[in-house]
């Protein structure tokens, strides 16, 4: 670890990486909705000399760029994403708030802009329709047009800019988007409706073309909450750090207002009540209780006391601390966080590729039978061509269907994430709904991962307290594991302050003048008048852990306990949560050979362990959860992170994967039907351009809607 | 029938007037939270009960 805080690199606000003489960074490109907008920019990045390696994620339109300082500079590769129409913005800081704040305003504006002169023009529509059955002066059928041109002109150009934009950036770009074919519609209404106007003859498609923008514009605004929702975990965490921080002065002792990035490992600093604690550091001085939400989703907070390990990102619910800093702000727990989910929020989900692919086919299927629809009515009935040809174009926009599988993988990803599993790897929701074997390792997973004092034996002149508080004041000294298990007794009035480390022995020190000794043989204390005292430490069961194993087996899984510990352990664990398949002893390897015995049935399995012991059991399973609870985090690999320090989360979060596979399907089964359906009516010119308006818009809404359901609280019930 | 020379132009006018203040009501803020202001009358004051799930926060 380096001596000093490297703050990161900050140009415009990005924060950047650096490991390995390679830099990393990720950023926000705006304007992304759509594969192709993603080719694009991926595309321009390869050509950039330098660049390693570059990600574009059309969910959540994430872009993730890994370099080579000597051959590229931020700077280059910034200036190339905004040369291919996309605005790169920094995903952390108070200017990636603005950002998704000014896009929502935005989108809000043209909705009401567009919803507002709707409701006008239909009313206008309805005069001159009337007038069309019961007679109307032209005059005044003249001026009615002409209102109706006023009031579409700005919903085309300022509430359908985004749409026209982006429309232009794909034909510049030479590819095939939905835009093009949303906008030739758009275009082509309008410019008839102009020229009828003038001409004094003719339909007007004017409220046809604002209605088609207004849900248009709906359906991509719950689209863009969804990626705003998706986003929120990762921006939560990166904003969570203060700019300024009270740096004590050694010197004097007086807290001094400090920025963040000058902070240095070994500086004290003083934590307010109701402040963010920076960085990760020891505490010093003061007692706090300190919420860990942020990093682990767990609501209650902890009370921290002199010695307790503070996390950064966590808040101090009460009471004031001073702490020395024991990791730099860019190794912190936070960052560490914050780096593995850009990274995995920058990858592309196969999901998502899929369904993008067949939308760039459907388009190019579409533009031809547009042309053949508008040449065959042309020899029919050439004054029925152009309201065929518009239905067909809007009612073939694979809108619904484009946006169908990113919306539900938005939509869980954000509801998993309520549940404390952060979603690492894109696919990893899929996996997570089609596993039907859960693996699970025993120390640290099903148990505590802590030694608990369990049982206490006393030779009758000391009561359980006194030795407790005895014990705990000279294993205060020890490194051994086992004295995790002491330290919830520790009390201020017993302490040992010349306390010994004896090798394969244990701990001796004085109190109150008497000399003290614990260790062997098995945990016993004694003095030098004889004494006694014997503790039994076990690590126990988490308390949720029968509950869970209960919930999987009704999920329909097959649960299985692999674990390195002792056959008699495992067994008594086994046993207690009624889990057939166990096995104990076993080495990493042997894990992995049980795992691959499983996989050759044919089963899909999820390994669930605490991420670093078992580091390769998890890379080969299907799919991966690790337990990332406190400063393991950064460390931790898997497909899913479970950030709770419960297993409760498991189950909830498979149903959660499972909903949304469903949903996904719901969705591309409906919109490919809706497709296929509104083609053949609106060619034969049953459709007149407005239903097929309110028919693309309304598919798109209700597949939009669908995934929202993923967000509701219902499983969480039971 | 004349009063549609004044008429017309007076709705134009009137659409004028509601986008002007939707716009407005944007820009203030007033719709940048839309979910959690509806939860926040049923929701209590004490942080403690409040456990990060049992909510639909939406932010």
């Amino acid at each position: 670890m380096n001596s000093t805080v490297t703050a990161p690199l900050l140009l415009e606000g990005h924060w950047t990486s650096e490991s390995a003489g390679e830099g990393h960074v990720v950023f926000n490109a705006e304007g992304i909705h759509c594969g192709n907008c993603a080719r694009a920019i991926h595309r321009a990045l390869d050509e950039l000399p330098g660049v390693i390696r570059a990600d574009v994620n059309v969910v959540n339109s994430r872009v993730s760029v890994t370099w080579d300082p000597a051959k590229a500079s931020l700077g280059t590769i910034l200036g190339k994403v905004a040369s291919t129409g996309f605005r790169p913005v920094p995903l952390v800081g108070e200017s990636a708030v603005a950002a998704q704040r000014n896009e929502r305003r935005d989108a809000q504006k043209r909705i009401g802009l567009a919803g507002l002169a709707s409701m006008q023009l239909m009313m206008y529509a309805g005069g001159l329709y009337a007038g069309a059955f019961d007679g109307i002066d032209p005059h005044w059928a003249e001026i009615l047009r002409i209102t109706c041109l006023i009031i579409a002109t700005p919903v085309l150009f300022y509430s359908g800019a985004p749409i026209l934009a982006g429309a232009i950036a794909d034909l510049r770009r030479r590819v095939l988007g939905m835009d093009i074919t949303v906008s030739l519609a758009l275009v082509l209404a309008y410019a008839a409706s102009v020229l009828n106007t003038f001409r004094g003859s003719g339909e007007v498609y004017f409220d046809s073309v604002a209605m088609f923008i207004f849900f248009l514009l709906l359906g991509r605004y719950a689209e863009m909450r969804g990626r705003h929702q998706a986003s929120n975990v990762t921006d939560a965490l990166a904003q969570a750090l203060p700019a300024e921080v009270q740096r004590i002065d050694p010197a004097t002792g007086a807290a001094l207002r400090t920025p963040l990035a000058a902070v240095r490992l070994g500086d004290q600093l003083r934590v307010g009540s109701g402040q963010v604690i920076p960085v990760d550091g020891r505490v010093l001085a003061g007692t706090a209780l300190v919420d860990e939400s942020l990093l682990t989703g767990e609501s209650a907070p902890h009370r921290r006391a002199v010695g307790d390990l503070v996390l950064g990102g966590s808040i101090n619910a009460g009471g004031t601390l001073n702490m020395t800093v024991t990791r730099a702000a860019d190794q912190s727990t936070l960052h560490g966080l914050v780096r593995l989910l850009e990274r995995a929020q920058a990858e592309r989900p196969r999901l998502g590729l899929a369904a993008e692919r067949m939308a760039s086919w459907f388009i190019v299927r579409v533009l031809i039978l547009t042309a053949l629809v508008g040449l065959i009515w042309y020899f029919i009935d050439p004054s029925r061509a152009f309201p065929a040809v518009l239905a067909v174009l809007v009612a073939t926009c694979p809108c619904a269907l484009s946006i169908a599988t990113p919306v539900a993988i938005a939509a869980a990803t954000s509801r998993l994430s309520r549940l404390g599993i952060l979603v690492m790897r894109s696919d990893a929701i899929e996996g997570l709904a089609t596993l039907d074997t859960v693996m699970l390792d025993k120390t640290g997973t099903l148990t505590i991962g802590q030694p608990t004092v369990t049982r206490i034996q006393t030779s009758g002149e000391l009561s359980n307290e006194q030795a407790l508080a005895i014990a705990a004041a000279l294993e205060a000294h020890s490194q051994h594991p086992i004295a995790a298990a002491f330290r919830p007794y520790r009390t201020p009035t017993v302490t040992c302050t010349d306390a010994r480390d004896i090798p394969g022995v244990g701990i001796e020190g004085s109190i109150d003048g008497v000399i003290w000794r614990i260790g062997q043989p098995g945990i016993t204390l004694s003095d030098e008048c004889g004494r006694l005292a014997r503790f039994e430490v076990a690590d126990e069961l988490r308390p949720d852990a029968p509950a869970t194993v209960q919930a999987l087996r009704d999920l329909g899984l097959q649960v299985q306990l692999a674990s390195g510990d002792s056959l008699a352990a495992v067994e008594r664990t086994a046993r207690a949560l009624g889990i057939a398949q166990a096995a104990a002893a076993l080495k990493p390897e042997d894990k992995l050979a049980r795992l691959r015995a499983e996989q050759a049935f044919g089963r899909r399995v999820l390994m669930l362990g605490d991420g670093i012991n078992d580091g390769p059991v998890l890379a080969a399973a299907d799919i991966s959860m690790a337990m990332g609870r406190g400063s393991s985090i950064a460390h931790a690999a898997g497909d899913l992170l479970l950030l709770r320090d419960s297993l409760g989360s498991l189950p909830k979060g498979i149903a959660v994967a499972r909903d949304a596979l469903r949903i996904v399907r719901q969705n591309l089964r409906w919109s490919a039907a809706y497709n296929m359906a509104a083609i053949p009516i609106a060619a034969v010119g049953l459709m007149p351009p407005w239903v097929a308006a309110l028919g693309m818009s309304l598919s798109s809404l209700a597949v939009v809607l669908n995934a929202q359901r993923l967000l509701r609280n219902t499983r969480e019930a039971h | 029938m004349e009063s549609i020379y004044l008429l017309i132009p007076l709705s134009i006018v009137l659409v004028g007037v509601a986008i002007w203040a939707f716009f407005w009501a944007v820009n203030r803020g007033q719709f940048d939270n839309l979910e959690d202001s509806a939860g926040l009358a049923l929701e209590e004051d004490d942080a403690t009960s409040a456990a990060s799930e049992s909510p639909p926060r939406r932010s």
